[in-house]
Parts: C-alpha cells; structure tokens; sequence
C-alpha cells in the first residue's frame, strides 16, 4: 500500500473537506467530528463527482408522517441525482451492499496520509444499515 | 388443480378450461333509479327521482354499452342477474363474476350524504337481488371515498358477509387516495380483510379536479385514451405515503386502467426514491417490491400492441403471472371477452382466470 502525504491534517477542520488527486484517483477527504474519511470522488450511480456534494443529515426510517433526523454531518449527497452515502463507510444509506471505495487515513506529524493500492479499512456497521 | 366447484346454473360445456374463470369486474346495474326507493329514507327516497346524476357531467358521452346488452324486454344492461348470467357467465364458461356495480362515482357527487345514502341502498339492493340468489356473483362494497368515517361504517356493515369480496372507491378523488384523510377507509377495509378496489369514474365531474393536468379534452378518445393517468397519481401517492407500510396487510386492486403503464412507474419510482428517498423517510423498500407485493391490476382493457409477444415483455417486466387478474368490464362497449387472453402464454392463464383472484378475495 502506498503513502500519499496529502497536506497539513488542521486545513480540513470538522465539517469540512478536501478533494485531491491521490495516485491518480479523485479522493474526496472529509473530517467528521475530527476523524478523518477518504472516499473515491466517482458516485456508483453515474460516476458522479460525489465528493463534490452537500454534507448533512438525513431522515432515517420511520414510521408514515414522522420525521426523524439523523446521521448529522455523516450524510454525503451526490450532488448529480442525491443518491446519499454514509461518509464514515462510504455505504449507500437504501443499498448497504453498495460503498464508494474508502481508502485509510492516518495523520502522521500533523500531516494526513492517504493509504491508496491496500486493501479498504474494516467498514464498520452504521445505523443505515438496520433500515 | 383443477377446480370443479362450479356453481350451479353455469353451462356444462365442453371448451371449458380446467381452472376457474373468475371475471373481477362487472358492471351490473339498476334497472332504473326507482329500484333504490325501497332502500332509501326521506329525503332522499323522494330526491333520487329527480336528481340523481353527479352534477356537472364531462359532456363528451360517457361509454356506452355493448349495443346487445340490452334485456330481452329492451331493459338497461346488465340490470337483470338471468339476462348477465345467460349471456356473459353461460356463453364465457365464467365460473364467478365479482360484480363492480356502478355507483362508486358518487364519491364526487358534492352532496356527500346523499352520495352516502345512494350507495348505501346500491349495496343493499345488490345483497337482495343478485347475491342472495345467485351463486354465480361476489359483490363489492361502495363506499364513497370523500366521507372516510361513513365509509369505515358502511364496510363494517357489510364486511362480514360472505357474498362481499372488496371494497370500491372511486378512481377520481378530491386528493390523492395516499393521504391520511382516506386512512380510515383502509383500515376498515383490512379490519374485515377485504381488499380495497379502485375503478376509474367520474373524472372532471362534481367535485372531482380536472380530467387531466393539461386542462379537459375535447372528446370521449382522448378520456378514454389518457384514463390510466388517473392511476399513475394514485400508485404514486399510495406508495409516497407510506400507506402500505401503515397497513402491512392491506391489498389494491386496479380495475380498468390497463396494465401496459406499470413498468414505466415502478422504475421511475425506483429511480426518484433512490435520490429522493429522504423526503419520505417511511419508505422503507424500492417501490417496485411494495406494488408487488400489495396491488392488483385487472386486465381489461389489455393493451393490444401489433405483436402480441410485445404485451407478454411488458407483462413479465411487472410479474403478471401473479398480479393480474381477469376482467370482462360487461356490458361496457370496451367489453374484453375470456378469449382475449389467449394471446398469453398457457402458463399465465391458470392465474390470471382463477389464482390471482381466489388470493386476492379469499375465494
């Protein structure tokens, strides 16, 4: 797996993000709540740029007439068609099955460091899947 | 599995197929207004003689009747059960018909209690002259649609009745049949597990919205043509509302809006859920499972494409084996006789006349 030192990791503070030509691919980095997330900026929909999308929240499952908000600032939205993605697993929030592929990120000395060619980090279950 | 529990009074004929033919959608109707009076109370047993149309008909002819429908004695089509039986059940080798009646229209009729009280007496005077002596006949509730809470009441009252399969609402509404106004109709319905049916009328009439988004066409071709728009916006809001996540055991039959549409709506409610998803939150399944596993269609009036093989595509795009249910529409003039179908695959027929109906009405 090859180390790809991206840039100083406090240039992306909470909420925010960076999208960079890593190895060639297009990685969209986000920081949620000061955990760092690397996602291949190409939508499993149409190769939309996804990377480029809103970042939010979303409705979770319910019952008809409520309304529950959740996975606050986790929620990545195509900015093409709104297919919605989990940013800390880069799951598909309908279709779990289905991720963007996520690279590691690891910050060394203050810098973020993309692990690109290795095998994905262990996607942890999020509350999307128990839709 | 061939079934032999023909019910008396059909014809023993030798084409007869080796399943039940189950006709779900004729249109039996009332002699005349007055046959209601003796169902009716003051004021409306005297109102029905003078008034009893939804006010503000659409002006461009409504359908007619087969021309040879008429009685012997020169009577209304299908308004006498021996005539119905001998010329649709008896020349058809039909087995059952689920009589639809025509009176699920007046849920626009801008009175809603005497639309009430109207179809009330319709029920009643179906019970007494066609299904107490008929076997032949399953009935269908009427209920009018704009008036949940009497609706509720008028399926409590009938529910338990064996003769009675469905419920039936009109296919025009004064909202899309989704909303939680209509909810208690479907409760009801599920309380005596009955399905509910939906059958295109009165469109652009009484207090129904106009015929179509782009204003009211100029002739009957054109309604007519364009009817199946009506339940395009009811699938939508079904499914956008949540309302069979609500009624986990509540079934949906389409009657008379053709079939050929579903495969356009149920990918393009994929589609839109995909990306839209998060505006309704109780969608909890792609569409396309939940109208597979909750609604019916019927089958007339069947799509007729230059090759017949086109309409079998179409029909395994939307699993029609197991959705579709026959219908003859009798005595209207769009009337599809039991031999339209044999433009289908043998291994469709066995469900589409008998399986799809006997899940669906418990028969």
């Amino acid at each position: 797996m090859a180390r790809h030192v991206v840039g100083p990791a406090d240039a992306i503070p909470p909420g925010g993000r960076r999208v960079l030509t890593v190895a060639g691919r297009s990685i969209g980095i986000f920081n949620v709540e000061g955990r760092f997330h690397a996602l291949r900026n190409s939508c499993l929909h149409n190769q939309a740029p996804v990377c480029l999308g809103e970042v939010g929240a979303t409705y979770l499952p319910s019952e008809p007439g409520q309304y529950r908000r959740g996975l606050d600032g986790r929620v990545l939205r195509c900015p093409w068609h709104g297919w919605e993605y989990d940013i800390t697993t880069g799951r598909n929030l309908i279709d779990p099955g289905r991720k963007l592929t996520t690279y590691p990120v690891t910050v060394e000395d203050g810098d973020l460091v993309v692990h690109v060619g290795g095998p994905a980090p262990g996607a942890r279950p999020t509350a999307a899947d128990a839709r | 599995m061939t079934r032999n529990d023909r019910p008396a009074g059909t014809a023993a004929a030798s084409r007869r197929r080796p399943y039940r033919v189950i006709d779900s959608d004729v249109h039996h109707s009332l002699p005349d207004w007055q046959a209601l009076q003796p169902y009716l109370q003051e004021p409306w047993r005297s109102k029905i003689l003078e008034a009893n149309s939804i006010v503000g008909g659409l002006g461009l002819g409504a359908g007619r009747n087969r021309l040879d429908s008429v009685t012997p004695d020169g009577g209304t089509p299908a308004s006498d059960p021996e005539f119905t039986i001998r010329q649709l059940i008896v020349e058809n080798h039909i087995d059952l018909a689920i009589l639809t009646g025509n009176i699920y229209g007046w849920n626009v009729h801008p009175n809603p209690e005497y639309a009430n009280a109207v179809m009330s007496a319709f029920n009643d005077w179906t019970v007494e002259h066609w299904l107490t002596p008929h076997p032949q006949f399953r009935g269908s509730i009427a209920v009018n649609s704009n008036d949940p809470e009497t609706a509720a009441a008028e399926i409590d009252r009938l529910g338990e009745r064996d003769d009675m399969v469905m419920a039936i609402i009109g296919g025009t509404s004064t909202a899309p049949y989704g909303q939680k106004f209509f909810h208690p109709i479907y409760e009801a319905a599920v309380r005596h597990d009955l399905p509910i049916g939906i059958h295109v009328a009165a469109a652009g009439t009484g207090l129904a919205p106009a015929v179509s988004p782009v204003g009211t066409p100029r002739t009957f071709f054109e309604y007519h043509s364009g009817l199946p728009r009506i339940y395009i916006t009811q699938l939508i809001s079904l499914i956008a509302e949540g309302v069979f996540e609500k009624f986990p055991r509540l079934r949906w039959l389409f009657i008379e809006g053709g079939v050929a549409w579903l495969p356009h709506v149920t990918w393009r409610l994929d589609k839109e859920w995909r990306a839209l998803r998060r505006e309704v939150p109780w969608v909890k399944r792609p569409p396309s499972e939940v109208i597979r596993e909750h609604c019916y269609f019927t089958t007339q009036p069947l799509e007729e494409p230059p090759q017949p093989e086109l309409l079998v595509q179409i029909l395994e795009m939307i699993d029609g084996r197991n959705c579709l249910l026959y219908s003859s529409d009798y005595p209207h003039w769009d009337y599809d006789a039991v031999h339209v179908l044999n433009a289908l695959p043998a291994d469709y027929q066995p469900n589409i006349f008998q399986r799809n109906a006997e899940r669906l009405f418990g028969l």
